[in-house]
Formats: structure tokens, C-alpha cells, sequence
């Protein structure tokens, strides 16, 4: 029992992690995107 | 050396925060500053709400019940858990759905009439200024704890650096900045827990599960179930749809995004609240003595991290409530320049911006005055609760399911049910034992259904005439 429960206690824990690195992922790529929507607009502001 | 340590992480942290929060560019149209141009994808919906809900309750105060009760705040959390996912499921695409929308207040002045979109929106500016006061107390709390300053200036720095990045950056950098800090609590506390179980947990999985069920027979035999009860009622409705979670609803790319980013919102709470639970039966094994259930997280990361630990769990608590206090201040910002400025005035796109922005300072100052008079953590997060749910929750989503919703229904509801929520949390609070949201809930439904009764008639009457 103590086992089951532990093991149980140890997937939430890796989902958890598995959750803040997605959302870590997905803000780089947001930040990214933004740089280059930023970028395409400075270039066309110049032109 | 421990205290070197920590001003320098939470200081490099500090500046990484900064950098983010100018990433996500200023504001430049009001649309952009309440509801970043509708245009929020999945995974960033989801972190911030989840950024948003987890503030100190949810980790230092879970932590405190694990230790003392064991998983009996398990199954009250899966309540909060249900909540979302319902939410998900039935409310939010519904409030997606519907057109020109910036608040909840929005949402009920289309359904009813402008008078309850005034009504919902000073309700919403006051609970969120509420909300955010608590928030900023905690956070005074942490950064007192690191750098020993006066009470009143640590509050000052909390709120201070997150209304700066929110007055200009609005609901898109509140998003992006939620998204970092709920990275790193996210990541951080879990792997802390992983530790603790690896490393430090004497007698393996024998003691946790001997320790769990000391502790889970420990709360119900200290937990009335009346008690158990307006627990449960407090978890399911307490924080249904607050302003801040609203405004991520309105703002999602679409309307599967919305629906499915509080589904998995709720998902990751019972999750999470298991990962706190864990942690705080994890440490009944190795804190020895009588501790304070907020202490309790504190002293086991002394117990069983190095210096490095300590500093780093400082910035997941600095996250953790900064998370939740910029949420609060754009949504109350941007209910108070929706909801009521706007109906009384017609204010070009510029000038709404601009009030939005004033508003969001006005709301960090007056939660930071209040941060003063916050009796403690749990009790102001309990008082918003208790006036959040009979306010708006009955007006709200019976205005989203049924076809005429009566504007006479949403007055006498959020009225009353305000009004008796107050009564029963300051003016007779033991009135009775049943906490003060079900009789404010009770009442502010009976409320909704006698206005519904005479608009009907009165309307009926009329045709006759």
C-alpha cells in the first residue's frame, strides 16, 4: 500500500515538472515569435 | 553567507523577471492591455491560470495541512479541481463565445442590462483590490524574511515591481511574466519533493504511508463535518471564475482553447495539491515537535536543502505571489475601465488605455495600504471567497444558460447576496456554524428567483394592459 501510494505521489510529482517545462517551452517560443514579429515590423518601418 | 546567497538569487531572479516582463512590449491599445488581443494560445492559458490560482494558500498552506491532516485537504481540494473542470467544460466556452467582451461584468451587462454591469464591476474592482491586498501582505511577509526590512517597504517592493510591469504590459506581460514564475514553481517544488523522498525520508515508503494515515486520522477526528462541509463549498465556489481566471477565459485564441486550458488547469491543481500534501506528510518524519502549519514548508527546506535551497525556494514563493497579485491588479484595472467608466462615458481607444493604466496603480496602492490591515493569509483569502461566490456566481451563470435573464434577478441577487455574505462574515460571524458562503449563497439565490418572479409578472401585467 505504501508503495502504491508513494509511486502515485512520485508520477504527480513528474507531471508537475513535466507541466512547468511546457509552459517554460511555449514561452520561449511566444517570446521568439514576438521578437521576429518586432523585427519584420522595424524592417518595414525603415523601408 | 545564507543571507548573501539569498539577496543574490532573488536579485538575478528579480532582473530575469524584468527581462521577461519587457519582452512582452507595452500595451499599445486597450484590447492588447485587457485581453492581449484574444490571441492567448493553450499552454500560456493554462500556466497562468495555474500561476494565478497557486498563490501561498495553495502551496504554503497546503504543505501546513498535509503535515497536520494529512490527505483529508486532498479531498477537499478535489473540489477545486471538479470546479475548474466544470468550469471548462460548461462555463467558459460560453463566455468565449460571446462578442466584445473584456470582463465578466461585460458578460453580464449583455445578458442583463447596464445597471448590473456597474454593479458586477464595482463588486469586481473592490474583491480584486481585496484579493490582491493578501497577496501583497504575503509578499511583504517573504521579502521581510530575506532582506529584514520594515514591513510597510518590503509590501512596497512587491507591489511596486509588479504594478510597474502591469501598468504597461497589461493582460499580455501579466501572461508571459505568470508563464515564467509558474515554470519555475512548478519545476522547482516537485523535484524538492522528489529529494526530500530520495534522500531524507527516514523508514522509506513504510513510514510516509504510516505518517499519511496518523495524520489524515488526526484531521477528521480535529474537523467537524460541518466543517468538512463549508470546506468543500469554499473550494467549489470560493474562487469560481474571479475576475483574473474570466479575463484568461476572454482572452484564449479560441474557444477549445478556453474550454481546455481550465480543464487542464483543474487537472494540474489535484495534482499539485497532492505534490503539497506530500511534502508536508513527507515532513512529519523528518521536523521533530509542534510546529505552525505556515512553518512548516520553511522548516523543512532548513531541514534538508543547502543554503542554495533556501534562496531558491525564496524566489518560488516571490513567484508564486507575484503570479498572482499581477493577474489581480490587470483585472481589476481592467473592470474598472470596462465596467464603469465605460458605460457612463464614451472614452476613445487612447484614453481607455490610459485609464486602465491609472487604475492599475490606484489598485496596487490601495492593496498595499490594506496589506497593512490583512489580519492574516488564509482568513483575507477566506473573506474575498465568501463574498465572490453569493456576489456574482448565481447572476453570472444562470444570465449564461437560460434565454431572457431578468435585470431586476442580477440586481436583488448580487445585491443581497453581498450584503448577507457581509453580515455574516463581520457582523454576526457566530451567528451560526455553517460558514457564511452558504447562507450568502442560499440568499442571493432566493434573491435571483423572487427578481426573476416580479420582472415576469411585472412584464406579463404590462402585455395585458
Amino acid at each position: 500500500m505504501g508503495v502504491v501510494i508513494l509511486v502515485l505521489v512520485v508520477i504527480a510529482a513528474l507531471f508537475a515538472v513535466v507541466s512547468g517545462v511546457w509552459v517554460a517551452l511555449a514561452l520561449i517560443t511566444a517570446i521568439s515569435e514576438h521578437n521576429a514579429e518586432q523585427m519584420s515590423s522595424d524592417k518595414d518601418n525603415k523601408i | 553567507m545564507q543571507t548573501v546567497l539569498s539577496v543574490a538569487v532573488v536579485g538575478t531572479y528579480l532582473v530575469v523577471l524584468t527581462f521577461v516582463a519587457v519582452r512582452a512590449r507595452a500595451a499599445r491599445e486597450f484590447a492588447e492591455f485587457s485581453l492581449a488581443k484574444r490571441a492567448l494560445p493553450l499552454a500560456l492559458v493554462f500556466g497562468s491560470l495555474a500561476a494565478t490560482y497557486v498563490g501561498p494558500g495553495f502551496s504554503i498552506g497546503f504543505v501546513g495541512r498535509g503535515f497536520k491532516s494529512g490527505l483529508l485537504f486532498l479531498g477537499i481540494g478535489l473540489a477545486y479541481a471538479v470546479q475548474n473542470i466544470l468550469v471548462g467544460l460548461f462555463v467558459a466556452p460560453r463566455l468565449r463565445r460571446l462578442k466584445g467582451c473584456h470582463t465578466l461584468g461585460d458578460a453580464i451587462g449583455q445578458k442583463y442590462d447596464r445597471k448590473c454591469q456597474i454593479l458586477a464591476g464595482i463588486i469586481s474592482v473592490g474583491l480584486c483590490a481585496g484579493f490582491a491586498a493578501v497577496m501583497a501582505k504575503a509578499g511583504g511577509d517573504v521579502l521581510r524574511s530575506i532582506f529584514g526590512l520594515p514591513h510597510w517597504s518590503s509590501v512596497i517592493v512587491v507591489v511596486g515591481i509588479t504594478a510597474l510591469y502591469t501598468t504597461f504590459g497589461g493582460l499580455r506581460a501579466s501572461v508571459i511574466t505568470d508563464a515564467f514564475q509558474f515554470s519555475a514553481f512548478a519545476i522547482l517544488l516537485p523535484l524538492m519533493l522528489l529529494l526530500v523522498l530520495m534522500f531524507h525520508l527516514n523508514g522509506g515508503a513504510a513510514t510516509f504511508a504510516k505518517e499519511a494515515s496518523a495524520a489524515t486520522t488526526a484531521g477528521f477526528d480535529s474537523t467537524s463535518p460541518i466543517k468538512i462541509l463549508g470546506l468543500v463549498a469554499a473550494f467549489l465556489l470560493g474562487e469560481t471564475l474571479i475576475p483574473p481566471y474570466a479575463n484568461r477565459a476572454l482572452a484564449s485564441k479560441t474557444t477549445s482553447i478556453s474550454r481546455n486550458g481550465f480543464v487542464l488547469a483543474g487537472l494540474f491543481s489535484f495534482v499539485w495539491f497532492m505534490v503539497m500534501i506530500a511534502l508536508g506528510i513527507a515532513a512529519r518524519s523528518i521536523i521533530q515537535g509542534d510546529i505552525e502549519e505556515d512553518k512548516v514548508l520553511m522548516k523543512l527546506v532548513e531541514s534538508t536543502m543547502p543554503a542554495a535551497g533556501y534562496a531558491l525556494l525564496l524566489v518560488v514563493l516571490i513567484s508564486i505571489i507575484m503570479s498572482s497579485l499581477d493577474s489581480l491588479l490587470n483585472a481589476g484595472a481592467v473592470a474598472f475601465t470596462q465596467d464603469i467608466v465605460k458605460p457612463f462615458a464614451k472614452v476613445p481607444d487612447g484614453t481607455a488605455l490610459n485609464i486602465g493604466r491609472c487604475a492599475t496603480i490606484i489598485i496596487a496602492a490601495i492593496a498595499a495600504v490594506g496589506a497593512l490591515a490583512v489580519p492574516s493569509i488564509i482568513g483575507g483569502l477566506l473573506i474575498c471567497y465568501t463574498i465572490w461566490a453569493p456576489a456574482i456566481l448565481p447572476v453570472l451563470i444562470i444570465g449564461l444558460w437560460i434565454k431572457r435573464p431578468r435585470p431586476l434577478a442580477g440586481i436583488l441577487s448580487m445585491g443581497i447576496g453581498t450584503l448577507v455574505a457581509i453580515m455574516f462574515q463581520f457582523v454576526f460571524p457566530s451567528a451560526t456554524e455553517v460558514p457564511a458562503i452558504i447562507p450568502a449563497l442560499g440568499a442571493a439565490l432566493l434573491a435571483y428567483i423572487l427578481g426573476h418572479w416580479i420582472e415576469k409578472v411585472y412584464e406579463e401585467r404590462k402585455r395585458w394592459e
